[in-house]
């Protein structure tokens, strides 16, 4: 009998093509509904730039995310996205309030969890957003009063997050922290497509050298 | 009425919303059956519930912000499909530029696309340039997972270090951004300054304060709430702090 993660594996590849058959049905069918053709040299016009910055991301987001989130939550972040704004610390607040390692069965359950209600409150918030308060939603996410806050939506979430990380792992946390804040000081317009890369790959040899000498 | 907005476009939005809730729904009651397995509580499940979905509920917010922030072009339904399956900000706007721009047209998505063509070949450059992963995903994630659970199970206690190392590689390229990454000179309170300043250093204090509060009274059930809460008071922090400093304190941003 198939072991859980291999079961997880072939659901996870199922639900994988019939994503990919409803992501691609999405232009097909408005373009049948609009009647409209679009040339194919306009759509690689188009799609040549992002291509050339979006596709090596990918790769490199995969490499990073699976051995961080585990292969069910793996499999639904990369459909529902929002991996890195949302996703990924859902998931990683969870394993840290049940105390359990992504390494781990338990962790693999999980962060699974985490990540497929994180899927649905999300799907749900921006389905009654659009259809039930777009006529008021303007007044509260662009209102001057409330703009500072959706501004900084992303800080608020990651220095909470990243706190409790800091204080249980604070040795091997230093070197990562300094070592972003340095590469800003020098080119500070570098987006997180590139800094997270660059963290993790930093954070992973430290962390490694600082094991091996007993002081991580 | 408006072809980005009709009933057709609508359907196809809740089509892709009912997919997203199935496969959610799926891999939840799959994983739950499996906890119970491995003798997870059920008081642990559904506390990590509540504080997922609690935890979702403010970026899930500023999400309905990003369609809203597209909607002015594309009409609603459609960067609300897109943000339902892989979307993400940083993806979209580019995708969608470069589109307009294919058609030799300069302004982004400072105006409403009115043209039928130009909106069909945003959507198949949005969706072409985001499927790459879901190409990937079959091949590679299991081979990465296999790899790292032989290296895992030979040394459990350097794996769980590793495996912190790689999420705090990922905090730190965010909170980097908050103390020292450049805005665009344009938009007021995007960059590195005393704003976002303001909402790390507080969103950490909510946090340390919870977690005090769950150890020494010993209110466990706090715990699950400790993370959203600190959020959402550090996101009031930041409005309090734009309301009582002078607009020149608040909004000073030192990388410009």
């Amino acid at each position: 009998m198939k072991s859980y993660n291999d079961r997880t594996h072939l659901f996870g590849r199922i639900w994988d093509v019939i994503a990919i058959v409803v992501l691609l049905s999405i232009p097909i069918l408005i373009s049948n509904h609009l009647g409209v053709h679009p040339e194919v040299k306009y759509i690689l016009k188009g799609l040549g730039p992002v291509a050339a910055l979006f596709y090596p991301t990918a790769v490199i987001e995969i490499i990073t995310y699976t051995p961080m989130l585990g292969a069910g939550a793996t499999y639904l972040s990369f459909v529902t996205g929002n991996i890195t704004n949302l996703k990924m610390p859902c998931g990683l607040n969870a394993l840290e309030n049940n105390n359990v390692s992504i390494t781990s069965d338990e962790g693999e359950v999980i962060a699974t969890i985490a990540v497929g209600v994180s899927a649905i409150v999300t799907t749900v918030i921006i389905a009654v957003g659009v259809v039930a308060f777009t006529p008021i939603l303007p007044k509260i996410t662009q209102s001057p009063v409330l703009a500072p806050a959706f501004q900084q939506v992303t800080t608020a979430l990651f220095g909470a997050l990243g706190i409790s990380y800091f204080m249980k792992h604070w040795r091997i946390s230093i070197i990562p922290v300094a070592t972003i804040i340095l590469v800003l000081l020098f080119a500070g317009t570098l987006g997180v497509g590139v800094l997270i890369p660059v963290g993790v790959v930093v954070s992973l040899v430290s962390a490694h050298l600082l094991f091996k000498a007993g002081k991580a | 009425m408006d072809f980005k907005s009709d009933g057709f476009m609508y359907m196809l939005g809740f089509g892709v919303v009912a997919f997203i809730l199935f496969q959610s729904i799926f891999f939840i009651v799959r994983a739950w059956k499996r906890a119970k397995e491995l003798g997870i509580s059920t008081s642990s499940l559904k506390k990590t519930v509540v504080s997922s979905a609690l935890f979702t509920v403010a970026p899930a917010l500023a999400i309905v912000a990003t369609v809203l922030t597209l909607s002015g072009a594309l009409g609603t339904v459609l960067p609300w499909i897109r943000l339902t399956v892989i979307g993400a900000i940083s993806y979209e706007v580019p995708a969608a530029t470069s589109a307009i721009e294919a058609f030799g047209g300069t302004g982004g998505l400072s105006a409403e696309i009115t043209d039928p063509t130009v909106f069909a070949t945003i959507a198949w450059v949005m969706t072409l340039g985001s499927i790459l992963p879901l190409f990937l995903i079959p091949f590679l994630l299991k081979k990465i997972q296999s790899k790292v659970g032989k290296v895992a199970s030979n040394n459990q206690k350097w794996a769980d270090t590793m495996a912190a190392a790689a999420f705090i590689g990922l905090i730190a390229a965010f909170i980097g951004k908050a103390v020292m990454g450049k805005g665009d000179k344009a938009v007021k309170g995007d960059g590195a300054g005393v704003l976002s300043l303001v909402t790390l250093i507080s969103s950490m204090l909510y946090m340390l304060i919870f977690q005090l509060i769950v150890k020494k009274g010993n209110i466990k059930w706090l715990e699950p709430f400790a993370m959203p809460l600190s959020m959402i008071l550090a996101m009031g922090t930041a409005v309090l702090a734009a309301q009582l400093l002078p607009e020149s304190v608040a909004y000073f941003e030192w990388r410009g």
